[in-house]
């Protein structure tokens, strides 16, 4: 299903060594829009990478760190980034070779241009 | 803390509550008797929340017959803070009910995620599959005390709960 | 914050007299509007010149702006207004710690500790001063280049046997911190600190807060790695208003944190947490201690 945000998140996707980009519901964790690669679980990819996140947010509040601007979880095997916005989570998967530096600035960028 | 009335349903239930962070599960069969629940403090809290899953259980399905021709799987409702989540799972034992309650500590998606899993381990388990026995009204209402008293404790070792003639 | 924010201002809008600037300067002074925090605390200063809450507030924000002098000054006059003020003394000896004048902030330390025996942040902050008072003791004799204010004879008054059971683990990453706006701990697998320091910049010791409260992210992304089929995690960073916290796991379901300044380079940060990794498991495999 195509919406007015599958544009920007497209464009996500289209970044090198990016397997898909997210846009989830942060409280339900479920895929508001989203662009996968085949193959990729973006169900279980939304879930957790927004449980994650809202963890981190609720956390580092809690911790007097103020509001989370950027998450990024790096792993053997690749990387997930997350970003917030209004109770959305962006969220980007992609290899481990990816250049995060470029992938967080467009996400940054991406999360301006977002309007729900 | 599980307590269940056959073992073969606790390792993938404590898992699935472990993993999903919920505050309330509960497996049921259609009838209402309890097969695991976990979260629960009281035997009369479970015998509630065991007939009224049966009940909306019964009544989205047949409400999805009448609007989309066939029965809804699964049923969500959004409360104020918590959040309730109701499923059918097949089992060697036949067709079952989950109902688990969660707050902000999980979320939809993650109680979708780890109920697939649920279902999957449910499914493949090896249970003996006892003679099929007519569910007697009579029966069932022995058998449901009888079955909460042995999730809270209270009655000695019987863990099956094939209904009795 | 912003809600509370809101109210408080027009809450003293209404009531410019009210005590209620001291909350809204907080506010906002943790919310990092420092130019904000400073007009309220300034203009309630006018109106309190003699409150010693109103110094308070001024010297937090002064550190917050790093105007270090100013903020001794102002907890200064916090001290001779209420002698007893806990608080004052903590900034104090904060301030001269970051001036690595360890000398004269031991001694408010110990005053502080003598006001409150009971507070644990006093204590550490302490043993961290006695730590660098040891160090430059030990430097000073090679030449010119240790802390100018320290005098090795006030290092061997304050070096009581108890001292010398100086915690390691306060000090595991003092070599890679040196110099850098960035701190570093290491927890267990229950959020409980084994290692390291929190070190607010008015003086606050949090480690325990700051461990307790983060180190649940780390359970999620144990959990999180099981379904998404990325192997390991090896680390995870979370930008906040306020600062980066890196984090990595460690052996035993351990975790090593490392948090840093908003101006410090991510790349650094990264450099910054490897070498606590490394150092930490070594400690680790020595035992711990």
């Amino acid at each position: 299903m195509k919406t007015n945000l599958t544009p920007i998140i497209s464009a996500l996707t289209r970044q090198r060594g990016v397997r898909g980009s997210l846009l989830v519901d942060e409280t339900d964790g479920v895929i508001i829009d989203a662009t996968l690669h085949v193959g990729m679980k973006g169900p279980a990819f939304a879930a957790l990478a927004a449980s994650l996140y809202r963890k981190a947010r609720l956390s580092a509040d809690a911790a007097g760190l103020g509001g989370v601007t950027f998450l990024r979880l790096r792993a053997t095997e690749g990387h997930v980034c997350a970003a917030g916005k209004n109770e959305m989570v962006l969220v980007i998967v992609a290899d481990a070779r990816a250049n995060i530096g470029l992938i967080r600035m467009e996400m940054l960028k991406a999360l301006e241009r977002l309007v729900i | 803390m599980i307590s269940v009335a056959e073992p073969w349903v606790e390792a993938p239930l404590k898992r699935f509550v472990d993993d999903s962070r919920v505050t309330f599960a509960l497996l049921i069969y259609p009838s209402g008797q309890v097969l695991g629940q976990s979260g629960f403090s009281r035997a009369v809290d479970v015998m509630s929340a065991a007939a009224l899953a049966a009940g909306i259980y019964a009544t989205v399905r047949e409400l999805g017959r009448t609007l989309d021709g066939r029965g809804f799987r699964d049923v969500f409702h959004a409360g104020a803070k918590r959040r309730l989540y109701l499923a059918e799972a097949a089992t060697p034992r036949g067709t079952c009910l989950f109902l688990t309650v969660f707050d902000e500590q999980s979320s939809l998606g993650l109680v979708q995620l780890y109920f697939e899993e649920l279902r999957t381990s449910l499914a493949q388990m090896k249970v003996q599959v006892p003679d099929a026995a007519p569910m007697l009204d009579e029966n069932f209402e022995v058998e449901l005390n009888r079955n909460l008293a042995m999730l809270f404790g209270r009655a000695p070792g019987r863990r099956s709960i094939t209904p009795t003639s | 914050m912003a809600d509370d924010i809101r109210r408080l201002s027009e809450a003293l809008a209404r009531d410019p007299a009210s005590p209620v600037y001291l909350q809204l300067g907080e506010a906002l002074r943790k919310t990092g509007q420092l130019d904000l925090a400073l007009k309220v605390a300034v203009r309630g200063l006018e109106r309190h010149p003699h409150d010693a809450d109103s110094h308070d507030l001024l010297a937090r924000i002064a550190v917050d702006r790093g105007e270090l002098e100013r903020a001794f000054d102002e907890w200064d006059m916090v001290r001779r207004i209420a002698p007893a003020h806990l608080g004052a003394r903590k900034g104090m000896g904060y301030v001269l710690f970051k001036q690595g004048r360890y000398v004269e902030a031991q001694a408010y330390l110990s005053e502080a500790h003598e006001l409150d025996g009971e507070d644990e942040t006093v204590a550490t902050a302490l043993a961290m001063v006695r730590v660098k008072l040891r160090e430059a003791g030990a430097q000073a004799p090679q030449g010119p280049q240790g802390p100018r204010q320290v005098h090795p004879e006030d290092t061997e008054d304050t070096a009581d046997p108890a001292d010398r059971d100086d915690p390691e683990h306060l000090r595991l990453f003092d070599q890679i911190n040196e110099g850098g706006e960035h701190t570093a701990l290491l927890l267990d697998a229950t959020g409980l600190v084994m290692a390291g320091t929190y070190v607010t910049q008015d003086g606050r010791d949090v480690a325990q807060e700051v461990g307790a409260e983060l180190s649940g992210v780390s359970d999620e992304a144990r959990r999180a790695m099981r379904h998404l089929e990325l192997g390991d995690w090896s680390s995870l960073t979370v930008e906040t208003d306020a600062a980066v916290v890196a984090m990595a796991p460690m052996r035993d379901d351990a975790l090593l944190l490392v948090a840093a300044t908003k101006a410090m380079p991510l790349g650094l940060v990264h450099r910054v947490l490897d070498r606590c990794v490394e150092r930490a498991g070594a400690w680790l495999t020595k035992g711990g201690g």
